[in-house]
């Protein structure tokens, strides 16, 4: 535990979730597993947000008991980088947004054609 | 020289070269029937085919181009022979030089065009489909032969640094060797080839062909207008010779000279039109392609280093 | 001064309201919309007149009552107000166009509306990068929401392309702003531009993915797919939009970030804009969907910007000014050809005939298309030029090709276009119907362009207004299109006198000036004479052969090289309308065009390398370049031998000069030529005139001469159509005319002038005359016609005098030049060329006889018996101009001695001495006006004669001749035209071969051929696309920081 912290595990497995949200996206057939593919891209590129401003022996930067229990007195000092952490917030919000238009859009397309291959919707091309 | 001794120098020149015209054509088809074995015509014949035509009763008139196309065609005769200088006496302003000071050899090789466009347009007039096709056979021919003929002028031109024919007879003045003939063997050379279309006779006659269907212009007009193209014909195949005479053969000095050159000059292409068949236009084309065009070119490409 | 903010809070608080107050019925809705736009429309207004016109400085807006990088801040300086004003303008337009799609989609799509177009311009405004990635996503999922107003399986397959493609790159964009945020510790862009990010390490990898997520958003070729199926897809009214606004944003957001990167990005910046410029309008022209293929321009146009910022360093302070003429163009421009799309309804290139059912549409189009293009008035073509100027000057000259073969690939497919929309079948299209809110948009940006247009002119030498007055006389004409022929063509000669008394003083002593001013003025009056001859109105006909004019004499009047390029282009523009008037003339008017455009950016380049280590624009730069004169030299030449149809540019005259009207092919042909002519005159006297120091290029121009006299002469042999025969014949004179300028001597230059004067004198003759002819018998082959002499005996002597002067036979006008031609070939030691020239000259008597003969002589057709003389508008004309060959034939000497003097200031040498009416040269002697009485004197003597001896002439009546007894099967092929020249052609039709079509045909298909493969990149697949970024990441990221 001395060498692999928590930041750099974090830090590892949101690329790791970031690749295999890549390889979803762009192997999958499916509308579905390719909006899956991009939630987990999406959650790999939060958990990279948040452990990029990950400071090893702080707490969330959240005044509340945590924070005493850190040993600092002055709060800023014992918090973690509370920039990344809002950004995360943001960038969940924008997350679901996108997603819950790739649903809805999946379900237009679902409907038109009767199916979620997207081979299928090549109406526009070249 | 006054203008009126100028005048009447030329139209008595005028004169020679029409009769000396007939007669130098008389004996040319005399010296054809002969060598086919016939008779052939008296000597007189186109004075007397002259006089038939222009007395015949009846004319008609296609229409007012019809009617001046012969017109056209003696006027392009007549004035070829105008702006040349005939015989040389050692001054441009000799007796028979004619009006050759308004212009130099540019002016002869467009307006030799003048008689045929004339003649062409008023033939068309008449509506018969064979005076056009001789036209476009003739006019075809004629670009064919005017290229190597053109280089050969320039050639000429150049060798003398003149277009003035009068000066470029003075410069072949002195002897046979001053001659271009042999000063520049190349433009002699495709001129004496060149001119062998330029005089129309076969290989290079299928224009007028008087073997098969008579076709060309000719075959419009008759009577009054026939004479007309006689003696315009007659005073161009004169002309004709004479500008190759000029250029090339040093001029004449006299008058006999003068019908002597121009009879041999004449008598070269009845000579090879005795020998070999009239050509298509495709072939006449393609022949003056090759070796009079090369001559032309190489004439033209030695002074150029 | 209302504060940028409220441009944030009026939507959203809009937005709030209509939620609540949607009981009030949609159009309410709507309403409130519209008025929301209006109001942050007019907040940007405020802002951009206050920096425009006061001195207002740039302002932050803090938010949260905290300073950066705790808050966010947005800007609000000269660039965002004017940008945002662009945006909320575009938004505004758009709304009202899009107003009742919207309104039937729920006022939950007008919601989304107002949000998109608050998102573009807090994108704009916003100084922090976290910020902007936030309203970037709002737009995008409020675009991609938007595209579903149009209805069907299209829009949604392309709005889930969209979505899947914008969410890749915000991925990306995300990752890079963390990693920003990491290596400077601030989500503020002035903060990170202070922390030097792109050289702390590591931190050129966030720089990198900021960049390529910006840089993909501007949808970089090839991995845009997505785009061109939002262009597609979407309601026509939408693409409008994000082609206007959301691109415009697009783009300023990049000039933004770019700061943050550093100068060594500006390179790549440049190099993607030229890959997407060249590549997007490279497979343009396989398009045959209107949507698609304006899609295609757009990206290709935010390449060509991506270009320009990317030089943003090099262009230093012309960087707004170019940005802003070409932004403005493309957005006004291409908005407007969306919009018109959406009304016009067709989806296929060729249904767009269907325009021609209400003209003003065409105009509209017409606005659009050229200003795209970049032609004069509009913005883009004082932007491209100093574009141009600026590259050329600081060396850039391999991106001043891309952007020329990018653009000249764009005018292929919009002119392709256009020449459908003008000339296509549409009797069988149903008419489309117009809502006036759809109207309203395009007509605002029509008149934007040429406002805007006015205004970029402003900062040149154009921008004085005499350059605008021939163009308002145009607009005036155009004004009064309704009325008939004959006021218009009255008020048209009425200006054009005008025009030439009030310009004579500012040339008077230039004579050569005023050969080419005389030239195309009073040969343009004399043609619009023939013009009455019309009934009806004509319409269009007068405001583009005024345009035409205009161009001409502003190329002769420019004193700097912009008016110069300015006239050209005009006359460009002019002429193609003119041609492409004829009844079969589109495909000619495209290739007229193409081949003008071409030679246009040649004379462009010309003219810019030209303008290398020069102060000035003034024209006699061209005198003294001192870049490259070489290539300088061989483009402007180029360029002008385009105009005069030099062999191997030739291809596009026959058919533009055959098939326009009676009346446009002499003004396009005796006239319009000539400004070609003028341009190689100016361009070879710029080459040193007798101290040529560019021998070997003058050589090559001779050559080029005499092939094209010879091509041209043997090609109108074969020609069965009187007007093609005509037109063939001009280029063979104007090869001519090449041929005796590039000798480079005082006589060469005597030649190539007396026929620049002679050519347009008998061409202009035989033009009108044939044309006249063709209105009376309904056709131009010539097989068709035959004895018209007894029904048109005037016209039949106008040729006849035409014919004889074309073709050089003494004693007319034509041989002035054969004869000075001979000399100067002489004098030079041209002999090969002169004989090649020489040749020419005679085949010239083939096809001038074949004219004269078939269409006047031989037999009268039966359905010609009735047929009457030419029109009288059309006789007084030709006989004027039959009276100027006649003075020239008598009189050679007024005519020569003049020009010789001219020539003289730049050839003192070799010049003619003249004894009376007799020319002396070195060589021979020619007297024109004794040739003409001794000839004159002869015949009338000879006719004379004839007349005595023929008094009974017998008149003989057409059916007085059999007719061989038989009645042919083929009557054609009784007639001398068809066919004609058979022997003559079975010697020569090597030399017949089309080689040069074949050439041309061949780039064709390859260009087609390239772009049909490439294309094929675009499955239609959402995955494919995404792959696509992913790929175009990788590729620059090797290119970029892996090289």
């Amino acid at each position: 535990m001395e060498y692999i912290d928590l930041g750099h595990i974090s830090l590892l497995i949101g690329f790791l979730l970031i690749l295999v949200g890549f390889w979803g996206v762009l192997t999958q057939k499916n509308i579905i597993k390719i909006i899956v593919g991009f939630s987990i891209l999406n959650t790999g590129i939060n958990i990279l947000i948040v452990s990029l401003g990950y400071v090893k022996g702080k707490t969330a930067p959240i005044i509340d008991n945590a924070v005493a229990q850190t040993g600092y007195h002055d709060v800023s000092a014992s918090v973690v980088d509370p920039v990344p952490q809002a950004l995360v917030l943001t960038a969940i919000v924008i997350g679901f947004g996108v997603t819950a238009l790739m649903l809805a859009y999946a379900m237009k397309l679902y409907k038109a054609k009767k199916t979620l291959e997207i081979n299928k919707f090549n109406d526009l091309k070249w | 020289m006054n203008i009126y001794a100028k005048l009447a120098y030329t139209i008595l020149g005028f004169l020679i070269v029409l009769n000396w015209g007939f007669l130098m054509g008389a004996t040319m088809r005399k010296i054809g029937a002969r060598m086919a074995g016939r008779h052939g015509i008296p000597f007189k014949q186109p004075w007397i085919n002259l006089f038939k035509s222009i007395s015949t009763r009846t004319v008609i008139t296609h229409g007012i181009m019809y009617y001046i196309g012969p017109v056209f065609r003696l006027t392009g005769g007549i004035g070829l022979f105008l702006f040349m200088p005939m015989v040389f006496t050692g001054s441009p302003d000799g007796p028979w030089t004619n009006f050759s000071f308004e212009g130099d050899l540019i002016l002869i090789m467009y307006f030799n065009v003048f008689g045929m466009l004339g003649m062409a347009l008023g033939a068309g007039e008449g509506g018969h489909p064979y005076a056009a096709m001789g036209i476009t056979r003739g006019l075809a021919q004629h670009a064919a032969v005017e290229l190597p003929l053109t280089l050969a002028f320039l050639s000429i031109a150049i060798q003398f640094d003149t277009f003035s024919i009068y000066k470029i007879v003075e410069a072949q003045q002195g002897g046979i060797m001053h001659w271009v003939l042999f000063t520049n063997p190349f433009a002699a050379a495709a001129i004496i080839l060149a001119m062998l279309g330029a005089l129309g006779h076969s290989p290079f006659n299928l224009v007028k062909a008087p073997n098969e269907i008579l076709i060309g212009p000719a075959t419009e007009y008759e009577g009054t207008y026939l004479g007309f193209m006689m003696s315009a014909g007659a005073t161009l195949h004169v002309m004709e010779a004479v500008l190759f005479m000029n250029l090339v053969f040093g001029g004449a000095t006299s008058w006999l000279e003068l019908i002597v050159k121009s009879f041999l000059i004449y008598f070269w292409s009845v000579f090879v039109g005795m020998v070999f068949p009239r050509f298509k236009i495709e072939q006449s084309v393609t022949w003056f392609f090759k070796v009079p065009l090369l001559l032309g070119v190489l004439a033209v490409i030695i002074f150029m280093f | 001064m209302v504060t940028p903010i409220f441009i944030v809070a009026t939507a959203l608080g809009a937005g709030f309201a209509i939620g609540v107050l949607n009981k009030f019925g949609k159009n309410f809705t709507g309403g409130l919309v519209l008025a929301a736009i209006t109001f942050m429309t007019f907040i940007s207004y405020q802002w951009f007149s206050a920096f425009q016109f006061g001195d207002q400085t740039p302002e932050y807006v803090y938010t949260a009552g905290f300073m950066p990088p705790l808050s966010i801040n947005l800007l609000m300086g000269h660039y965002e107000a004017f940008v945002t004003l662009l945006i909320n303008f575009a938004g505004l337009l758009g709304g009202i166009y899009m107003f009742n799609s919207l309104k039937n989609r729920g006022s939950n799509a007008q919601v989304v509306y107002l949000i998109m177009l608050m998102g573009l311009n807090v994108m704009v405004m916003t100084r922090d990068i976290f910020n902007l990635f936030v309203f970037m996503e709002v737009s995008s999922i409020a675009i991609a929401g938007l595209i579903l107003l149009e209805k069907g399986t299209r829009s949604m397959g392309a709005g889930f392309k969209y979505i899947l493609a914008t969410s890749i790159i915000s991925g990306f964009l995300l990752i890079g702003i963390i990693f920003a945020y990491y290596f400077t510790g601030t989500l503020n862009l002035d903060g990170m531009i202070d922390a030097n990010l792109s050289g702390i390490k590591g931190g050129a990898v966030a720089v990198f993915m900021i960049m390529i997520a910006i840089i993909l958003e501007l949808k970089p070729f090839p991995a845009n797919g997505w785009g061109l199926d939002l262009y597609e897809g979407s309601n026509a009214g939408f693409s409008a939009v994000v082609s206007a606004a959301s691109a415009t944003a697009s783009f300023f957001v990049l000039s933004k970030v770019m700061d943050i990167a550093g100068p060594e990005w500006y390179y790549y910046i440049s190099l993607i804009g030229a890959v997407t410029f060249v590549g997007s309008n490279l497979l343009g022209i396989k398009q045959e969907n209107t949507r698609r293929m304006l899609g295609y321009s757009s990206i290709g146009q935010l390449g060509l910007l991506m270009l320009i910022l990317g030089f943003r360093d090099i262009l230093g302070d012309q960087t707004p000014y170019i940005v802003f003429g070409i932004l403005i163009s493309h957005y006004m421009a291409k908005a407007g050809l969306f919009w018109i799309s959406g009304i016009v309804k067709s989806k296929g290139l060729k249904g767009w005939a269907v325009i021609r059912k209400k003209p003003f549409f065409l105009f509209l189009m017409g606005t659009f298309i050229f200003a795209l293009i970049g032609f004069p008035p509009f913005p883009s073509f004082f932007a491209k030029w100093t574009l141009v100027m600026e590259l050329v000057k600081t060396g850039n000259m391999a991106w001043v090709v891309a952007i020329l073969f990018g653009s000249m690939m764009e005018a292929v497919y919009l002119f392709r276009w256009f020449g459908y929309a003008i000339k296509g079948e549409n009797e069988h299209l149903e008419d489309f119907k117009i809502e006036i809110h759809k109207i309203v948009p395009v007509w605002m940006v029509a008149i934007g362009l040429y406002v805007m247009g006015y205004f970029t002119a402003q900062f040149t030498e154009v921008g004085a207004e005499i350059n605008f007055i021939p163009l308002a006389f145009v607009g005036l004409l155009l004004a009064l299109d309704f009325l008939p022929v004959f006021v218009k063509n009255t008020i048209a000669i009425a200006g054009m006198l005008a025009y030439s008394y009030f310009i004579y003083p500012d040339l008077e002593g230039d004579t050569l000036r005023l050969i080419f001013e005389g030239i195309f003025m009073l040969g343009g009056i004399l043609a619009l004479i023939a013009g009455y001859a019309y009934k009806g109105t004509r319409a269009g006909f007068y405001p583009v052969a005024i345009l035409m004019y205009a161009g001409l004499t502003g190329i002769i009047e420019a004193k700097t090289t912009l008016e110069f390029f300015y006239g050209w282009e005009l006359m460009t523009a002019g002429s193609y309308f003119l041609i492409i008037r004829g009844k079969r003339s589109m495909p000619h008017g495209l290739s007229y065009m193409l081949f003008s455009i071409g030679g246009a950016y040649a004379l462009l380049a010309g003219l810019g390398i030209a303008h290398v280590g020069q102060d000035s624009f003034a024209m006699d730069i061209i005198n003294n370049i001192q870049y490259i004169p070489y290539w300088a030299y061989g483009l402007l030449i180029a360029g002008f031998l385009t105009k005069t149809a030099a062999v191997g540019l030739h291809i596009w005259l026959p058919g533009a000069h055959g098939e326009a009207e009676s009346d446009v092919s002499p003004m396009v042909s005796a006239i319009l030529l000539k400004a070609g002519v003028f341009g190689v005159v100016l361009a070879l006297i710029g080459m040193g005139a007798e101290n040529n120091q560019y021998t070997e290029l003058a050589y090559a121009l001779g050559w080029l001469g005499a092939i094209t006299a010879f091509v041209g002469n043997l090609m109108a042999i074969f020609q069965e159509d009187a007007k093609r025969l005509l037109a063939y014949s001009s280029i063979g004179q104007l090869g001519y005319i090449v041929f005796g300028l590039a000798m480079m001597t005082h006589l060469g230059w005597l030649a190539g002038f007396s026929y620049v004067i002679n050519h347009f004198l008998y061409k202009a003759v035989l033009f009108l005359t044939i044309g006249a002819v063709v209105m009376r018998v309904g056709t131009h082959n010539m097989y068709e016609m035959g004895g018209l002499i007894k029904r048109m005996p005037l016209a039949f002597v106008a040729v006849m005098i035409g014919i004889i002067a074309l073709s050089g036979v003494p004693p007319l006008s034509g041989f002035t030049g054969k004869w000075l031609f001979y000399n100067a070939v002489l004098e030079k030691g041209w002999y090969l060329q002169g004989a090649l020239f020489s040749f020419s000259g005679i085949l010239a008597f083939m096809y001038l006889w074949r004219l004269i003969h078939t269409v006047f002589l031989g037999q009268l057709k039966d359905n010609h018996r009735n047929v009457k003389e030419i029109s009288i508008w059309f006789l007084i004309p030709i006989y004027t101009l039959i009276a100027g060959l006649m003075v020239y034939a008598a009189k050679p000497e007024w005519i020569l001695q003049p020009l010789g003097n001219m020539i003289a200031q730049f050839f003192p040498d070799g010049q003619l001495i003249w004894d009376g009416g007799t020319a002396i040269s070195k060589y021979g002697q020619w007297s024109g006006s004794l040739i003409g009485m001794t000839i004159g004197a002869t015949f009338m003597t000879v006719l004379i004669w004839l007349m005595l001896s023929t008094r009974k002439a017998h008149k003989v009546k057409q059916f007085d001749i059999t007719y061989s007894g038989e009645r042919p099967e083929r009557p054609e092929t009784t007639h001398v035209a068809y066919n004609a020249f058979e022997g003559l052609y079975k010697a020569m039709w090597v030399a017949t071969i089309p080689l040069v079509e074949t050439f041309w045909d061949r780039v064709t298909n390859i260009l087609h051929d390239t772009a049909g493969f490439t294309r094929r990149l675009y499955s239609g697949n959402g995955q494919a696309y995404m792959l696509h970024i992913v790929f175009f990441i990788l590729i620059t990221y090797l290119v970029i920081i892996g090289g």
